[in-house]
């Protein structure tokens, strides 16, 4: 995946758009949008960096899992969970230098109380609770040749997602022709999500 | 591999008897994008943009794609409420009683019967702008039962009252955009567009981002570097509220420093031309009655009809009739000499030499003299666009800060030409098929444009006769006033007694708005609403205006109504452009899941009921334009759909009414270069020197001043000037910060707090629901990240939050968020989330501009920790 920061605009589009396609839990975020400033008034910017799963080639979540819940799909890389095998210890979580996992500790409502919405119901409630969630880059929509949900969304088309072994793709096109770079390049994990430069 | 993941269980479950994808509108917001919603056994399980439609094109924004935590939060409304508690006050129980249908309507319906007998004006309707399907059924049903007195959300004081005056007298439009598919540098004064919520939102964010990434460069003028300044390739911090000093040194610049100005533009489609006497007004020809322009070529005056454009002078000075006169132009270009780039900078504390530098570029950019071909079509070529909305307009000198930005516009000429400030779809020529819809700015006798369209029954120009006022709002004497705040102010009695309005209101109907919330400090507002002797209200939830509230009637939501023109008047929310006109609908994509009711249904039934149900119709046949054989009979009562056939079919033939539209969602066709860049077709002028203001004045005066009120002479000046608010003439120790709010793309325009999405991305934000205010600033007070803080004004007004110290605004400036601080109990995740910035505001003349009555909403305040400010 690649990541415009010149067209992004902070709008969390992704955030909620991937929300709304998988119904995670409350504070279950796979995609989210982090807020930084940079330099000091009156030369400062606000900068809007979206974040989510890097789907790493070297993936320490899945070298920590003593289950292999974590796992690899050998076909298109895509970093995943296998959750009949997750048993929720959360050596993915700490082994994750991005902090893109989450706990899903107990079921919770977003209206508390009241109880679970319908689309509760319908979609929230297909999630198990006691075991780590995560991105899989909405792996059900693109085998059905869809976009991801964060991709397809993104009101400023932002957001691109292609093959990165093909050096003839778009996203690979993009990273060579606008320098392309990745978050914290020397934690040595190649992630997959590639940046472009405001 | 047996895995069991989300997408992997769909598949196996067994399929579902309903799956359906039904095309329709967004509604949490104004933009009103056409979506897609995912139907599953009954259940909305998706929302995603049409990528059919031209409103959104396939994508939505974060609130847009969490409406169905709106449409399912289980606080939702679902029967009918009648207080049993009299006593009405903030946080006094009502003592709510479920009632039926027909104990309501009826009731309601005896309250409307006896105040018709009595006196029509006595009810207000007011109605929320974010259901933009509301506007024709709530204005039908005012114009029907025969009140003047229309409202939105609130006054409409927080929305665009000098914006869309501005817009409606020089672009035809409700609201201003960059062309961003040919603009290269665009200047914002206080607007987002492109970067938040509102007209045609997410189709502006990608036409933006796709100009940015384009390389058109960006200039944000702006108090606070947040959504447009933090993409700007440049960002411009001011004091708040002063825009119009850069503006006018701006032009003064480009006129007087750069001699460059756009004349062939000028002479053709402005008033510049024409010659103005000693007294300030026109010269006119004895004749014909017509303003004069001098004629070059000629050597003698004639009228502005008879002359060709290119002969007509736009400087030097001249006797005509006996009189001396200049062309306006000659007096724009010496008004504009006192605005130097010194000037502005000691009031806006942009540096003088960025003012110089700004000017320079936007006169560069805009190519005067260069055409481009469109569709075969050639085309001025004009790429630098200025445009404004709420955070300029926010202000005593709304009327001004507008009109000084759009100057820059016309002089220019990239007032509605490629590349340029364009109104949102001023022209439309209609539907192959059909010609409809047919609209076109034309000129008055004066040659000077009247809109096409527009958004009520009453049009921004010709500008209106001053009259003693009919309606509550006096907006019939202030004829400059959109929206108003003498509705709800302190000194509405005292106004209403001066000015000897007959009578007093009564009733409301409110459909949406949370008064108590959407205008100024809560208390006063609740004293305005305990006078109404009924109110009604259609609501999703129960508000904090609720508390003040009769009869409350649960209101379907978007995704349980219908509505013939979400995105219609084209001015509105269409994206401007080249591209597609573009009609989608809504159509209900779930049934309720109690006995709320569609609004318009209940207004049809209402009407009927008090017995109004023919002029009820007879106003929807005009609001709606209805063509015959469509029009709807006097004798019956319409149901929504009904009405939303009735009204396709007029506009797009027998054969594509509402079940077609059901299926396809939405009809669209291209836009033409003539509809589009209008302006360089349309024998219209747009006035650089308003000449009736000191005669609107001179009338208002007439009626005021034996009343014991004058007009302030500087607020009714032909050409603009910068006028101070309050917050820039206090000199009380300790209040030397100004607080102002901002429009925060996820939470504007609904009651997005409620949304517990949206509430979660936005606890997670650092700004959403915190105090935002300049490190350095802050530090000096001592001041630490985080820390609980309260504002407090001279009045002694109060409001409480955590500061975030942050780099990205004016050292003077105090920002905050959207609309937080619900305290109802009807809106749990909304409750206590961050802060109430209009409770820091005053409702009253003295802070509401004198030309357009524009409440300002500025406020000096001082800072202090929160445990140590005396409340």
């Amino acid at each position: 995946m690649v990541i415009d920061l010149k067209r992004c605009i902070g709008c969390y589009g992704c955030q909620l758009s991937c929300k709304a396609e998988h119904g995670t839990p409350p504070g279950v975020l796979f995609a989210r949008v982090l807020k930084r400033e940079e330099g000091q008034y009156p030369t400062v910017r606000q900068i809007f960096l979206p974040v989510l799963c890097n789907h790493c080639e070297d993936a320490p979540c899945i070298d920590v899992c003593p289950t292999g819940a974590s796992f690899r799909w050998e076909e298109d890389g895509i970093v995943d969970i296998d959750h009949d095998k997750c048993v929720g210890c959360r050596a993915c979580m700490m082994g994750c230098p991005y902090n893109n996992r989450y706990f899903n500790e107990e079921r919770l409502d977003y209206f508390h109380d009241a109880g679970a919405t319908p689309y509760e119901e319908a979609r929230t409630m297909r999630h198990q609770d006691g075991v780590v969630m995560k991105c899989n880059f909405c792996r059900d929509r693109v085998r059905a040749g869809k976009e991801p949900a964060c991709v397809a969304n993104c009101p400023t088309v932002a957001r691109y997602f292609g093959d990165l072994d093909d050096p003839t793709s778009e996203v690979s096109r993009l990273i060579k022709e606008r320098d392309g770079f990745t978050l914290h390049p020397e934690v040595g994990t190649g992630p997959a999500v590639y940046y472009l430069p405001q | 591999m047996n895995l069991i993941r989300p997408g992997e269980k769909q598949e196996t479950s067994p399929k579902p008897s309903d799956d359906v994808w039904l095309p329709s509108s967004c509604s949490l917001c104004y933009g009103t994008c056409s979506i897609l919603a995912h139907r599953v056994d009954g259940v909305v399980v998706k929302i995603e943009g049409n990528p059919d439609s031209a409103v959104g094109k396939g994508r939505l924004c974060g609130k847009g794609v969490s409406g169905l935590m709106s449409h399912y939060d289980p606080h939702r409304l679902k029967k009918p409420l009648r207080r049993t508690n009299p006593d009405k006050g903030i946080g006094i129980d009502p003592g709510w009683k479920e009632i039926s249908w027909d104990e309501a309507l009826d009731e309601i319906a005896g309250h409307l019967r006896r105040i018709h007998e009595d006196d029509p004006r006595k009810l207000t309707v007011q109605r929320t702008t974010t259901v933009t399907s509301g506007r024709s059924p709530f204005q039908s049903f005012a114009a029907g039962f025969g009140t003047p007195n229309i409202s939105t959300a609130g006054g409409g004081l927080h929305c665009g009252n000098g914006a869309h005056l501005i817009s409606g007298i020089m672009h035809a439009s409700w609201s201003i955009v960059p062309d961003f598919e040919y603009c290269n540098y665009a200047i914002y004064f206080g607007a987002s567009k492109g970067h938040g919520a509102g007209h045609a939102s997410c189709s502006n964010m990608g036409k933006a981002a796709d100009a940015r990434a384009g390389g058109m460069k960006m200039v944000v003028v702006d108090p606070m570097c947040n959504f447009a300044s933090a993409k700007a390739t440049e960002w411009v911090p001011l004091r708040v509220g002063t825009d119009a000093a850069l503006a006018l040194a701006m032009c003064n610049v480009m006129v007087n420093e750069l001699g460059v100005y756009d004349a062939p533009y000028l002479k053709a489609k402005t008033n510049a031309p024409y010659l103005i006497g000693p007294d300030g007004l026109y010269v006119r020809d004895a004749e014909t009655d017509a303003p004069l322009v001098w004629d070059s070529a000629a050597g003698q005056a004639r009228p502005f009809g008879d002359a060709d454009a290119e002969d007509m002078a736009l400087e030097g000075s001249f006797e005509v009739q006996g009189v001396a006169c200049r062309p306006a132009f000659e007096i724009l270009r010496q008004h504009l000499e006192q605005f130097t780039p010194d000037w502005a900078e000691e009031i806006s504390t942009i540096p003088a030499a960025d003012v110089r530098r700004l000017g320079t570029e936007f006169a560069t950019e805009a190519r005067i003299g260069s055409t481009i071909v469109i569709d075969g079509v050639t085309l001025p070529y004009r790429p630098a666009a200025a445009i404004a909305f709420r955070g300029s307009q926010g202000h005593m000198n709304s009327v001004y800060n507008l009109l000084a930005i759009d100057l820059l516009n016309q002089l220019v000429g990239s007032a509605d030409m490629v590349g340029g400030c364009l109104g949102f779809n001023p022209a439309c020529h209609g539907h192959p098929d059909t010609g409809r819809p047919y609209y076109v700015p034309h000129p008055d006798k004066d040659g000077l444009m009247i809109a096409g369209m527009w958004m009520g029954y009453l049009y921004p120009y010709p500008i209106h006769e001053p009259a003693l006022p009919e309606k509550t709002g006096l907006q019939d004497l202030f004829v400059l006033g959109m929206t108003s705040p003498f509705l709800s102010s302190t000194d509405a009695e005292e106004l209403w007694q001066k000015f000897d309005l007959p009578y007093r209101p009564a009733m409301l109907i409110n459909h949406g708005c949370n008064l108590m919330m959407s205008i100024a400090n809560k208390e006063t507002v609740a004293e305005a609403l305990k006078k109404y002797e009924f109110i009604v209200s259609f609501d999703l939830l129960l508000t904090e205006t609720s508390d003040f509230v009769d009869i409350v009637l649960p209101d379907c939501d978007y995704l349980e109504s219908v509505d013939s023109r979400s995105n219609f008047p084209f001015i509105f929310s269409l994206p401007g452009g080249m591209g597609e006109w573009c009609w989608p609908i809504r159509q209900p994509v779930v049934e309720p899941d109690g006995e709320q009711r569609r609004f318009a249904d209940v207004l049809a039934d209402l009407a009927e009921r008090a017995g109004f149900g023919p002029d009820y119709n007879a106003a929807l046949n005009a609001g709606l334009d209805l063509q015959p054989p469509y029009r709807l009979a006097p004798d019956r009562k319409y149901r929504s759909e009904e009405v939303c056939d009735a009204e396709l079919k007029s506009k797009f033939g027998d054969e594509r009414g509402y079940e077609w539209f059901k299926e396809h969602g939405l009809i669209k066709w291209p836009k033409k270069p003539q509809e589009v860049y209008w302006r360089h077709f349309e024998p219209v002028r747009v006035p650089i020197y308003w000449e009736w203001m000191p005669t609107v004045r001179d009338k208002m005066n007439a009626i005021t001043e034996p009343r014991g009120i004058t007009m302030p002479e500087e607020y009714y000046r032909p050409l603009p000037d910068w006028l101070p608010c309050a917050s820039h003439t206090c000199k009380t120790d300790g209040f030397d910060l100004t607080a102002f709010y901002y429009r925060d793309s996820v939470h504007t325009n609904s009651y997005t707090m409620e949304n517990p999405w949206l509430d979660e991305a936005a606890r997670l934000d650092p700004y959403s629901y915190a105090i935002a205010i300049n490190a350095k600033t802050g530090r000096a007070k001592g001041l630490t990240d985080g820390q609980p803080i309260a504002l407090e004004t001279e009045t002694g007004r109060r409001v409480t939050g955590r500061v975030r110290l942050t780099e990205a605004i004016h050292p003077e400036g105090v920002g905050i968020a959207a609309l937080c601080g619900h305290w109802s109990d009807g809106m749990p995740v909304a409750k206590g989330k961050g802060v109430f910035f209009n409770d820091l505001l005053e409702l009253n003349w003295d802070r509401c501009s004198p030309a357009n009555i524009n409440l300002d909403l500025c406020v000096r305040v001082r800072v202090g920790p929160a445990e140590k400010t005396s409340s």
